[in-house]
């Protein structure tokens, strides 16, 4: 058990900054997500937290004590690689046995704690087998089994669940979910998907350029963007984004006026803008009832809701409904706007506007 | 044409090719080493002794069993030596950056020497007078500077072993090399983080991942180091006396200096055995891979 | 008190010196018979680095009675044809065997790769008989057929590993358009394996090149090739390390220059697909 500090970390390669300057706080037993797409750092900030990269500068904490100079073997964690890093050949029982072995464990323990593990991923029937032997789901839950056969410190995913089917994907998430409720272990969890960030997190940093953007909880990343990025990469669908133009309280695009912002609204004038609302925010209603009166440009019924696309000039908006709601493509419609969930963005520098 | 007709003319001219050029002579050989035979006899080669030159060489003649060990010592440590440090250096040059793939590059030019090339060249550098070596390990260990190398029995056999291995380990390292490549980092990595230091990393992980590609070097090795010719011939042409003879020399002088082509072409034979041992175990790894 | 970052720095020192030392052995006798190559006959016996350079080597060694040039003109004639027959027939069975499956395919590519291990000793004895007879004995065309038999094994394997790493699909796409299996070879397979097969070739010129054992008994004076000229001055030994030397280098040296040029495929063609 231990809290995971960074305090001024980068890597750098020559010019090239993989991770910019960043600090960061992790309390004892949190679950926190980095969050981003290829390149942004999340994995570089996780490798270098286990020992596998050198920071080029700043300071590696984990539990008060500075582990720069110390190697992986020496940082009391655990990691869950994105291939699963598996012994090819070992037996699973040998994989998982490894940590405790290499660690000079007693070998009368080793035995007991390895069908422990196994018994908490539910492997016990496969102990005697060859990775190659076993499916993507099996390998993956080896590869967690291996991690909590210690108590380490900290626990480090890099991406685990990003191999396999997305049907294994969802009921791995919530096995996950239950295990580290159980554990109780600090973990640094490394993924693209936000809804898995959103699932686990107790936090989630989002990162972009090897800098964290924003860092709150997924409720607060969620409903409180603090960016454009961050608004743009969280939900799915992905929030509304429509670039335009604020004058006396109206929001207008290029087509001319659109909306009419709320009193509530941070800004009654503002030259670039973006507007944002969430799909879930925009009812279909009848035309003329709601703030913009469209075109269908596509229905989609993905089971749970119905998706209604209409396009804005060059721009489309999303609105999504429950699934009982029957439109067609090119019907006329309104859309209605919920007043309390719009979000502005400053055009060039993509920030919130409050 | 349709394919099923098109395939085999495809392969035909090739396999022709190796035919007549390979697999006839080997019954050839095969044949003559049956027959008694000089050369210099006009009604060459004439009379079926069967299987005599094969009992010949294996019950009266000596220097038969000569080349044999000088083969076989010969084989077991170059196989071993060279293996072992290519493995040195191939651990040292796997990990990337631009210094080591730089070397890595150099390595192909030591290759590009034929064996008979660095046979010439390390009797040069073994020349009691003005040879490189002789000199700078004359320098190094105390009374060195009086072996006369290529003279010695012993010290010529070891100059044979040291210009092999000179030789070839540029090419094993560069081989193992793409074997470590081949190795996942993450297996590697995962084991740092497990807690193994670096050497029960490479003990516990890599040896273990890199066993395919080390047994098919061991077996190139081997095939290589039994057919010596070219070095042995430059280098100290089977000498002193017959200390440095392999079997591929032995032939080459009963056949052409003694003109006894049968019997050569019976110890030539006997060379194929082994030969064709090796050749399936390393015919397996290729057709593994397939 | 060394600490992890410590620690690491040192090992890495101690890992470039290593390695520098390990290109120093690769190097310095190549080097070193590449100086003696420009040195004064004196200049060898007495192990000097600096001296005066001169070239009256090379032009020695092509004049009489080592006639190199002739040697030289031997070696490239014999490599080059022998690649150029080699490589076209050893595409056509290496494209065979990587898209079709023929009856006893295995055991084709067995022989064929087991060929490449009999040593040389065995089957030089009957081509020598046979070329006697057939007065092939001392030129260059029982040389070329002879180095057929070498280089085959490896074109055909090499070849096939180049082909069997080009997609499939072009192939299909063309032949459900309407092109004939020969049409796909020739338009869309030949140019796609193209640096595949200038590997293979040089690789083969490079072999071929080298080639010993059977230049040695099966010329003696007008097919000569240069490796087997190099063991003419072997005669006369002791005097002329300078000129053997110089000898050296004009065999190396396009030997370098070429094996640069295909360091890249290098290991898989010499394992013939073992390695990747």
């Amino acid at each position: 058990m231990a809290s995971v500090s960074l305090k001024g970390v980068t890597k750098a390669w020559g010019s090239v900054k993989g991770v910019d300057d960043q600090s960061l706080e992790i309390a004892d037993r949190e679950f926190l997500v980095l969050l981003g797409p290829s390149g942004c750092g999340k994995t570089t900030t996780m490798r270098m937290i286990a020992g596998l990269e050198e920071p080029t500068s700043g300071d590696i904490l984990i539990g008060e004590r500075r582990v720069n100079d110390d190697l992986p073997k020496d940082r009391d964690i655990a990691m869950v690689f994105q291939n699963y890093g598996l012994y090819p050949h070992m037996s699973v029982r040998d994989n998982i046995a490894y940590p405790l072995k290499v660690r000079g464990t007693p070998v009368a323990d080793i035995g007991p704690r390895v069908d422990a593990a196994a018994k908490q991923v539910e492997l016990t029937a496969l102990l005697e087998r060859k990775p190659k032997a076993l499916s993507g789901g099996q390998r993956q839950r080896v590869a967690l089994a291996r991690a909590i056969v210690r108590t380490p410190k900290v626990f480090l995913m890099d991406e685990p669940l990003s191999n396999l089917d997305a049907k294994l994907r969802v009921s791995m998430r919530a096995e996950l979910k239950n295990l580290s409720h159980r554990l109780q272990i600090t973990t640094v969890y490394v993924t693209h998907d936000q809804i898995e960030a959103m699932t686990l997190a107790d936090r989630v940093a989002v990162m972009s350029d090897g800098r964290i953007v924003q860092l709150g909880s997924p409720e607060q990343i969620y409903n409180d963007p603090e960016t454009l990025f961050v608004a743009s990469f969280i939900g799915s669908p992905a929030m509304n984004l429509v670039a335009g133009r604020i004058d006396d309280g109206v929001f207008s695009t290029t087509e001319g006026p659109l909306l009419t912002l709320p009193d509530t609204a941070p800004v009654r004038e503002h030259g670039q803008v973006v507007l944002g609302v969430r799909p879930e925010d925009v009812s279909v209603v009848a035309p003329g009832e709601g703030d913009i009166d469209a075109t269908v440009f596509a229905v989609e019924n993905t089971g749970d809701s119905v998706l209604t696309t209409i396009r804005l000039g060059a721009e489309t908006l999303v609105a999504r409904s429950d699934r009982y709601l029957k439109t067609d493509i090119d019907e006329r419609i309104g859309l209605r706007c919920s007043p309390d969930h719009l979000y502005l963005f400053d055009g060039p520098s993509g920030k919130r506007l409050r | 044409m349709r394919d099923r007709t098109l395939k085999y003319l495809l392969v035909a001219p090739a396999v022709l090719v190796v035919g007549a050029t390979a697999v006839w002579p080997l019954y050839e050989s095969l044949r003559l080493s049956m027959h008694a035979g000089r050369l210099s006899r006009p009604d060459f080669p004439q009379v079926f002794v069967g299987a005599d030159q094969y009992t010949w060489a294996f019950f009266e003649q000596p220097a038969f069993w000569n080349s044999v060990w000088v083969t076989a010592s010969f084989t077991l440590v170059t196989v071993a030596l060279t293996t072992l440090l290519a493995l040195c250096f191939a651990l040292l040059l796997a990990r990337g950056g631009r210094f080591r793939s730089g070397v890595q590059s150099l390595l192909i030019l030591p290759f590009a020497m034929s064996p008979a090339l660095i046979g010439v060249s390390f009797r040069f550098m073994f020349n009691p007078e003005f040879g490189l070596f002789d000199a700078f390990l004359g320098r190094l260990i105390p009374g060195a500077e009086n072996i006369n190398w290529l003279s010695d029995p012993t010290m010529a056999f070891w100059v044979v072993v040291i210009a092999d291995v000179w030789g070839w380990i540029p090419f094993l390292t560069l081989v193992l090399i793409g074997g470590l490549a081949s190795i996942p980092q993450e297996t590697q990595e995962a084991a740092q983080v497990d807690g193994a230091p670096a050497w029960k990393v490479f003990r516990d992980v890599t040896l273990p991942q890199l066993l395919p590609v080390l047994a098919v070097v061991v077996i190139l090795k081997a095939i290589f180091s039994l057919k010596t010719f070219d070095l042995v011939f430059m280098l100290t042409n089977g000498g002193p006396g017959n200390a440095t003879q392999t079997l591929s020399h032995y032939v080459y002088f009963n056949g052409f200096k003694y003109a006894e082509f049968g019997y050569a072409s019976a110890v030539a034979w006997l060379m194929v055995i082994p030969m064709m041992v090796l050749t399936y175990f390393y015919a397996r790894f290729v057709f593994d891979r397939e | 008190m060394i600490t992890g970052r410590t620690r690491r720095r040192l090992l890495e020192t101690c890992q470039v010196i290593a390695i520098l030392a390990f290109i120093a052995i690769m190097l310095v006798p190549i080097l070193w018979i590449a100086l003696a190559a420009f040195k004064e006959h004196v200049d060898v016996y007495q192990l000097k680095l600096v001296f005066e350079p001169t070239l009256e080597n090379f032009s020695r060694v092509f004049a009489e009675p080592y006639d190199l040039g002739t040697k030289l003109f031997n070696s490239t004639i014999v490599a080059a044809v022998t690649v150029v027959i080699a490589i076209p027939i050893a595409t056509a069975a290496a494209y065979a065997f990587s898209r079709f499956r023929l009856r006893g395919q295995t055991l084709l590519l067995v022989i064929i790769l087991a060929t490449q291990f009999v040593p040389a000793v065995v089957i030089v004895l009957p081509f020598f008989l046979m070329f006697r007879d057939l007065g092939l004995l001392d030129t260059l065309t029982g040389l070329v057929i002879v180095n057929l038999a070498i280089v085959m094994p490896f074109a055909v394997w090499m070849i096939k590993g180049f082909i069997d790493g080009i997609p499939i699909d072009t192939e299909e796409a063309a032949l459900v358009d309407g092109s004939s299996r020969l049409q796909v070879i020739r338009n869309i397979v030949l140019p796609m394996a193209a640096p595949g097969l200038v590997t293979a070739g040089i690789f083969c010129f490079i072999i071929a090149w080298n080639e010993f054992l059977f230049a040695l008994i099966l010329t003696s004076k007008k097919a000569v090739t240069l490796p087997i000229g190099l063991a003419l001055f072997k005669a006369e030994e002791g005097d002329l390390w300078n000129l053997m030397a110089a000898a050296g280098i004009i065999i190396m040296v396009p030997m370098f220059i070429l094996a640069l040029l295909i360091r890249r495929h290098f290991v898989q063609g010499m394992t013939m697909g073992a390695v990747r």
